[in-house]
């Protein structure tokens, strides 16, 4: 089974300051999401490194400042990708497996770790444009490379992205290679003939099934959701070894055009007014307090209930 | 004849009212580590000898009633607040224990603004404490990164140092009196004044003693003005440790004050600073703080002289301040890294050293080079300088191993105990000290001795004279 | 503008090859019973074109659109038997029926995409959640057209249609634009919580059977291990949320029994749920439920934006929490400085107190 594990590196949105978000809400993104995007870091303190993947404040969000993570739906799939490998390797398949990012350089150091984990393969489709809100380039770009490249017949990402949200790159991915897919995954095992076990949290609660490949899983809540560490040994054996960078123009894709094309574009970012009054509740004890509150509004309010 | 468990639970009830000791065994399991064993409660699977109880004190009257009673039965006695250490000082080494909790000793007693002082009792949590002093434009200057979590009574038991030492000192240059209850019952106030030549500052011996010695009941600290408005970061990357150390230490030998001074090596680095430090980048950085005239002349000054060293790049100040302010470690991060270490049996240690500046580069390069060679399972080692003086600085060590074919329970004695020793070797045999400011608690006292040579005589001295039968906290400080 | 409501009254397939929803024994708990899934997903449509769906076609005079007769509902299903009991919920007065054997989303992309070629319908509007999701990007792909999923509003223009929707965990909200036709919409399950539509007489415009076109199904041997999850948060008047502030597994436990002696649904942030302290199906937020309750308490949450998103809709906030300065305290209706664990414990004991003496 050839698997292909897809990752996304993100900003540590929860890093941001409030007062980032609020400075955020009412600007314009430059369209689509897509182009233009890309901006190093201003350099009032000297030559900064200038990574070229930064939205600039004026774009959206200024996230320049904040580490970078991996997306974490994305993290859990890369660790589900691995166990599978694991699992199949301990039956006596072989399990060839590989990791895709898309972007600028941010993610090589997490492509490198994975190489030092055991992943066989690992490529970054270098892109200065900013895909966070372009869901059907970064599907063209997945699905170009799974299928004329890699020639995976397993693709394992994660649900939704942090930026995005919407969780449609997994069926659009899908759509693109004529696959099926899940979505919400859970678990996966795999099963003596090949197939995979699969748990999912769907629209009808938790369920199991099994699936054949090729197919696309794309992983939700999952109770995995850590990479695992490699040891600095791990990493000395694959010192040498350098992730693949390939351009969208070598997977056949037209970035520019397919950008140019994709929709919805995010046209505005809107603040969200999270205020409400925080009337204190005083009391000497736990008891005074919950006994203040109950007499002041939870006696009526439950009995309507 | 030792009491039985049974009879130190009635002794206890008789003192505190019966809610007051606590004898949940699952409470009293988790009870029986701290950091230092961590593990032992991320999977709950549990090694050391069960406490007897936790009990809550409530006021300093009630902690000279538990000592005496302690005292009188030969009971070992643990004190403890915010319960945040990390080298096993809270650790129940002995059978039978009985933890005094002080974190219900919460309030604050008073802040004076005027002659810039406040005092609380033991179990005021320095994050409550900083609030209120801050609505008054005011700071403790104390900010380690426990500061959600940490209590002032074992702030001061352990010689807590903040981020911004630099400029205000460890605890043990903000505590101007306190109050401690010792083992025969016996309540010490020290008065709270500018200074005084009356004889050897008797705090040291309260300050520091890591609950081998005495209660902290009640702790008075400075406080300062607060002008986060002027505060200023500075930051840059460069190739190697030696220069950042140099670096440090022209800046304090110029006698700049910066509030943080730190360098970090290539791997510390990584964890924090990978969007802008490349792989094998050392990351140097500076805030400057206090009136305004005093930040931008600091600042200044640390830029001069950081521009005679070409060999440092400078990054946007953004990317300092950015990472300053996600900084502290609240419950909810210790929560996650909780889950991550159960999940990847990766384990996050640190250990901190302090050195003068013609050691501490060989200490840092010797202790690296023999931790990656000797120990198995490493996935990162590395460290920072996070508090600098005029004669040296401290090396905080940051390494991450993989717990393999051991159970949880073993982390330490496979990993975590054979990294400390070599890092205490190599530090005295140098010349430096093997504690900055976590404390000696359990896990470092086996090199007590030779940490302090001929002094020890001082110490032990302090031991058998405050604690004569040896109920404090055995173990801490001074091994078994 | 003409739209095209779409109602997935398939089943996935249970374990023993029946269609659930349709046979007698599951019915209850997802296409017939008051809570089950199809039931909240019909409402979130409804609601959604009711109040969540505005134009600006006529001119100067926005407002809701004529649901009823704009447009129409195209309802898959599987069963015969469950036909008319989802032709009941449909919330346009035209309906069409599209028989398949049981949910095949390609399936059912390749026959919608058939028919947004004749080119009637600007619109199709799909439940939300990830069957929706999954329903409304595949057209997309397919007819060349766009789509967005979990909408919060949308406004039609002549030329676009202008949806809001949360993005970056709860921090903002976004608002989109799309152009090419057909738009692909898939609602925010919450729109569920504001109330089914009107009672509709309707008309049942054409009945197709597509049984035995699909081909075999990617998926085998499903089995149904839990109910549907977290659609009790969604639809509960009564919320207590325990956050990492209850301390550990053991606070966990004792605010939702705390819960349970109130009568709340009890629910978890998601480093709750990540810590194992409470099962994954009780997380509330951006990557859980929204919930909407008459009263909601939050107990030791600190109110981050993406939990915050699950419950901004409550009409009473409570917060009970240490931190005087977390954010929570200033996006609650009522704050109790206090340990969590230890007010809704005394919480829990004086409603029972109040229901012994009544």
């Amino acid at each position: 089974m050839r698997i292909l594990a897809y990752f996304k590196v993100t900003p540590d949105y929860e890093a941001l300051r409030e007062s980032e978000w609020s400075a955020a809400a009412g600007r314009v993104p430059s369209s689509g999401g897509g182009e233009g995007t890309s901006r190093g870091p201003s350099a009032d303190g000297g030559a900064g490194p200038g990574r070229g993947e930064h939205a600039g404040p004026a774009d959206g969000v200024d996230t320049r400042y904040v580490r970078r993570i991996l997306d974490c739906f994305d993290e859990s799939a890369l660790e589900i990708a691995l166990r599978l490998s694991d699992a199949l390797v301990g039956r006596g398949r072989a399990a060839g497996l590989g990791a895709l990012s898309i972007g600028a350089p941010g993610a090589e150091p997490h492509l490198k770790t994975l190489l030092a984990l055991g992943f066989e393969r690992a490529a970054r489709v270098h892109t200065e444009a900013a895909l966070d809100f372009a869901p059907a380039a970064t599907a063209a770009l997945i699905a170009a490379y799974a299928g004329r490249i890699d020639r995976s017949d397993l693709l394992v990402l994660g649900a939704r992205s942090s930026p995005g949200g919407g969780g449609t790159v997994p069926f659009r991915v899908a759509e693109q290679l004529g696959w099926p897919c899940l979505t919400q995954v859970t678990e996966v095992e795999p099963l003596a003939d090949g197939r995979l076990r699969v748990t999912l949290m769907g629209d009808d609660g938790l369920q199991r099934l099994t699936a054949r490949t090729p197919c696309v899983l794309a992983v939700g809540n999952a109770v995995v959701s850590h990479l695992r560490v490699p040891t600095l040994t791990d990493r000395l054996a694959v010192r040498d070894r350098q992730p693949d960078v390939l351009e969208p123009a070598d997977l056949g894709v037209d970035l520019a055009d397919v950008l140019r094309r994709e929709g919805p574009s995010l046209a505005a970012l809107e603040g969200i007014d999270r205020h409400r009054e925080g009337v204190l509740i005083a009391g000497d004890t736990p008891r005074a307090k919950a006994q203040a509150l109950f007499d002041a509004r939870l006696k009526s309010l439950l009995e309507e209930l | 004849m030792p009491l039985s468990r049974e009879a130190i639970v009635e002794g206890l009830q008789r003192i505190v009212e019966p809610g007051d000791v606590v004898t949940d065994e699952q409470i009293l399991v988790e009870s029986s580590v701290d950091n230092f064993r961590k593990l032992q409660n991320i999977f709950n699977v549990h090694t050391m000898p069960v406490p007897a109880a936790v009990v809550m004190a409530r006021s300093t009257e009630k902690v000279v009633e538990l000592l005496r009673f302690a005292d009188e039965h030969g009971v070992n006695v643990i004190p403890r607040t915010g319960a945040t250490a990390t080298e096993g000082g809270l650790e129940s080494a002995v059978a039978d224990s009985v933890i005094i909790d002080g974190s219900a000793m919460n309030e604050i007693v008073s802040i004076d603004a005027y002659n810039m002082q406040a005092t609380c009792q033991c179990g005021v949590p320095l994050q409550v404490l900083e609030d209120r002093v801050r609505e008054l434009g005011l700071t403790t200057g104390h900010s380690p990164q426990s500061k959600p979590v940490a209590h002032m009574g074992g702030l001061v038991a352990t010689r807590s140092i903040g981020q911004f030492s630099t400029l205000y000192g460890g605890i043990e240059d903000m505590v101007v009196g306190l109050e401690a209850v010792f083992p025969g019952g016996q309540v010490t106030r020290i008065k709270n004044v500018p200074r005084r030549a009356a004889g050897p500052d008797i705090r040291h011996v309260v300050i520091g003693n890591e609950g081998a010695l005495c209660f902290i009941t009640e702790v008075t600290v400075k406080l300062f003005p607060y002008f986060p408005e002027n505060n200023t970061f500075l930051g840059w990357t460069l190739k190697d440790m030696a220069t950042g150390f140099a670096v440090l230490r022209d800046v304090m030998v110029n006698g700049y004050k910066p509030s943080v001074a730190r360098v970090y090596d290539p791997g510390d680095a990584g964890l924090h600073f990978s969007h802008f430090a490349a792989e094998d980048d050392c990351v140097l950085l500076f805030m400057a703080e206090g009136a305004a005239g005093i930040a931008k002349a600091t600042a200044e000054g640390i830029q001069a002289i950081v521009d005679k060293h070409p060999e440092c790049t400078q990054v946007p100040s953004e990317y300092i301040e950015t990472w300053f302010n996600d900084l502290c470690w609240d419950a909810s991060k210790i929560t996650a890294e909780d889950e991550r270490i159960r999940q990847t049996r990766n384990v996050n240690r640190t250990t901190e050293i302090s050195a003068d500046w013609s050691s501490i580069n060989d200490i840092y390069q010797a202790a690296r080079a023999r931790i990656i060679a000797e120990i198995p399972d490493i996935t990162m080692m590395g460290g920072h300088s996070s508090h600098s003086y005029i004669n040296g600085t401290n090396m905080y060590f940051n390494y991450f191993f993989n717990v393999v074919d051991v159970g949880p329970e073993e982390e330490t004695s496979k990993y975590y105990l054979p990294i400390i020793g070599i890092i205490c070797e190599e530090t005295l045999k140098r010349g430096g000290s093997i504690v900055h400011h976590h404390g000696m608690g359990k896990a470092r006292a086996p090199w007590v001795k030779d940490e302090y040579g001929s002094s020890y005589y001082v110490l032990e001295t302090l031991k058998h004279a405050f604690d004569p039968n040896g109920i404090m906290n055995k173990g801490t400080i001074i091994p078994l | 503008m003409r739209f095209t409501v779409v109602m997935d009254g398939t089943s996935a397939g249970a374990a023993d090859g029946t269609p659930a929803g349709a046979g007698e024994g599951t019915a209850d708990r997802t296409a017939d019973g008051p809570s089950g899934g199809i039931h909240r997903r019909a409402a979130a449509l409804g609601a959604f074109l009711r109040d969540g769906l505005k134009s600006d076609s006529a001119g100067a005079s926005r407002g809701a659109i004529d649901a009823q007769l704009a447009g129409d509902t195209l309802v898959f299903y599987s069963d015969e038997r469950a036909k008319d009991r989802l032709v009941a919920l449909a919330p346009t007065r035209d309906v069409r029926l599209v028989r398949i054997e049981a949910r095949r989303p390609e399936r059912m992309a390749a026959l919608l995409s058939a028919r947004a070629e004749g080119g009637q319908t600007d619109l199709f509007l799909f439940a939300g959640g990830p069957a929706g999701t999954e329903l409304a990007t595949r057209l997309a792909c397919r007819s060349g057209g766009q789509a967005l999923s979990e909408v919060l509003s949308a406004e039609t223009a002549p030329d676009r249609l202008s949806c809001r929707r949360s993005i970056y965990s709860g921090h903002l909200t976004g608002r989109f634009e799309l152009s090419a036709r057909p738009w692909c919409v898939a609602v925010d399950p919450s729109w569920a919580d504001a109330g089914g539509s009107e009672t509709v007489a309707h008309t049942i415009v054409s009945a197709i059977d597509e049984t035995g076109g699909g081909g075999p199904d990617p998926f085998e041997d499903r089995e149904r291990m839990e109910a549907p999850s977290s659609e009790d948060l969604a639809g509960s008047s009564f919320v207590v949320v325990a956050g990492s502030g209850a301390g550990d597994r053991q606070g966990v436990r004792r605010i939702a029994a705390a819960a349970r002696e109130m009568g709340a649904t009890f629910g978890v942030t998601r480093p709750v749920a990540m810590n194992a302290w409470a099962p994954m199906d009780r997380l509330i937020g951006v990557s859980g439920a929204r919930t909407a309750p008459a009263l909601c308490i939050v107990a030791g949450a600190s109110g981050a934006p993406a939990f915050f998103w699950g419950i901004e809709r409550a009409s009473l906030i409570v917060a009970v929490n240490t931190d005087e300065h977390a954010p929570i305290v200033g996006e609650a209706d009522l704050v109790l400085l206090d340990d969590a664990v230890a007010v809704l414990e005394e919480l829990a004991a004086i409603v029972a107190a109040e229901r012994e003496k009544r």
